[in-house]
């Protein structure tokens, strides 16, 4: 049986610059080790400390290239970066798992999985989702649970997650019984996330009267004595976003109201 | 889509007008007027003791607190009482801050609820 040579295409990614892609393809033998090494150390020179090894096009990785990778990833490491993999298909994960290596590098389904964990984990970049959404009260539970569930898949923990559902469901309940009646209105969640907080938007048409009202309730001088009585059923939600938050504010323009929250991750 | 709730139904062994409910799921605005309903329908038939078990109660927005402290109001002005026990703690925390714990009768367990019932 012939080996297919092994090919190392590099690819810098313009907006990372410690960003380097390794497009590895063919056969990765005992053979290669010394051109691996070779090409980690030319990147590392440029600078480069964070590379993502696409094995994509890879049809056999030998336990000598698997040890290459690990030094080729601790020098990365001491760089304060890493080596990660992507692209490996089932039966080739399954040999790395069975190697103990995915215990040890970080695996991902594409480059772009990759890159964004990148961002995310050592840029810090926030990422941003918007959902337009119809004025009634049954599409927000799935909405909340769905904003609590990316913060949690963020690595936010159960206690944050719980408090950012609740004030996404509430904002949005708010948007939808104070908003214009007007079905064809579709209000907007814009959702904006990053490793330290989130800033959730929820922007909709609504009365001048009620605005004016909501305006009044952020007032810093409104406190506990402006809750409602007991016995009142409804009215609890600001307060409730108030307190759960790190900052709340309304804006009124042409395009509509908007309120936005602002809540610091605490776990 | 409305919130999944589910309430069962218990009589509590050795009181009288005395009712057991297990609230399961989440309890918001798009579910209040059923519970509303099912509540102030066992009321209505004469039971004024009620021991709410949050123990499968994932979630309460502020409307559903409402409605909390709606029965609790209610069940006091015939002389019984609305009581909650096995409550999470994110549950809780959304309780306290609206400043509804002296308000409502909260408890361990059921247990201990039931042991509180005159």
């Amino acid at each position: 049986m012939t080996t297919q040579r092994m090919e190392i295409d590099i690819q810098e990614v313009p907006e990372s610059e410690g960003v380097v892609i390794l497009h590895f393809s063919g056969d990765l033998t005992s053979e290669c080790v010394r051109r691996i090494n070779e090409c980690f150390s030319a990147v590392g020179k440029k600078g480069k400390t964070y590379a993502i090894a696409n094995m994509a096009e890879v049809t056999l990785i030998s336990s000598a290239v698997l040890g290459e990778f690990m030094g080729c990833r601790k020098r990365l490491i001491e760089e304060h970066g890493d080596l990660v993999f992507c692209g490996l298909d089932l039966e080739m994960r399954t040999k790395l798992h069975l190697m103990g290596a995915t215990k040890i590098f970080r695996i991902y389904t594409d480059i772009r999985t990759a890159l964004n964990s990148y961002k995310w984990e050592i840029e810090r970049q926030p990422e941003k989702f918007h959902v337009s959404f119809p004025p009634y009260l049954k599409i927000v539970p799935p909405l909340r649970q769905l904003v609590s569930r990316i913060a949690r898949q963020k690595g936010y923990g159960n206690r944050d997650s719980f408090r950012i559902e609740t004030i996404v469901d509430e904002i949005c309940n708010n948007a939808v019984e104070h908003g214009r009646p007007k079905a064809d209105d579709l209000i907007d969640l814009t959702v904006i996330i990053d490793p330290d907080k989130i800033e959730i938007d929820v922007r909709n048409m609504s009365d001048p009267d009620k605005v004016a009202s909501l305006t009044a309730m952020l007032l810093p001088e409104k406190t506990d004595t402006d809750k409602p009585k007991p016995d009142v059923k409804r009215g609890r939600g600001l307060s409730l976003i108030k307190m759960l938050s790190d900052g709340m504010s309304v804006e009124c323009t042409d395009r509509g109201t908007s309120v936005r929250v602002k809540k610091v991750r605490e776990e | 889509m409305e919130s999944h709730i589910e309430l069962s139904f218990e009589d509590i062994r050795g009181k009288q007008h005395a009712t057991l409910i297990h609230f399961i799921g989440d309890l918001d605005a798009t579910n209040i007027e059923l519970v509303l309903e099912k509540v102030f329908n066992l009321i209505n038939e004469g039971t004024v003791n009620i021991i709410a078990d949050f123990k499968q109660l994932r979630y309460v927005n502020s409307t559903g607190l409402g409605i909390l402290l709606h029965f609790s109001k209610t069940a006091r002005e015939k002389g019984g009482c609305f009581k909650i026990a096995n409550i999470n703690e994110n549950v809780y925390e959304i309780i306290e801050i609206i400043g509804a714990t002296t308000l409502l009768e909260i408890y361990d367990d059921v247990d201990e609820a039931t042991a509180a019932l005159t």
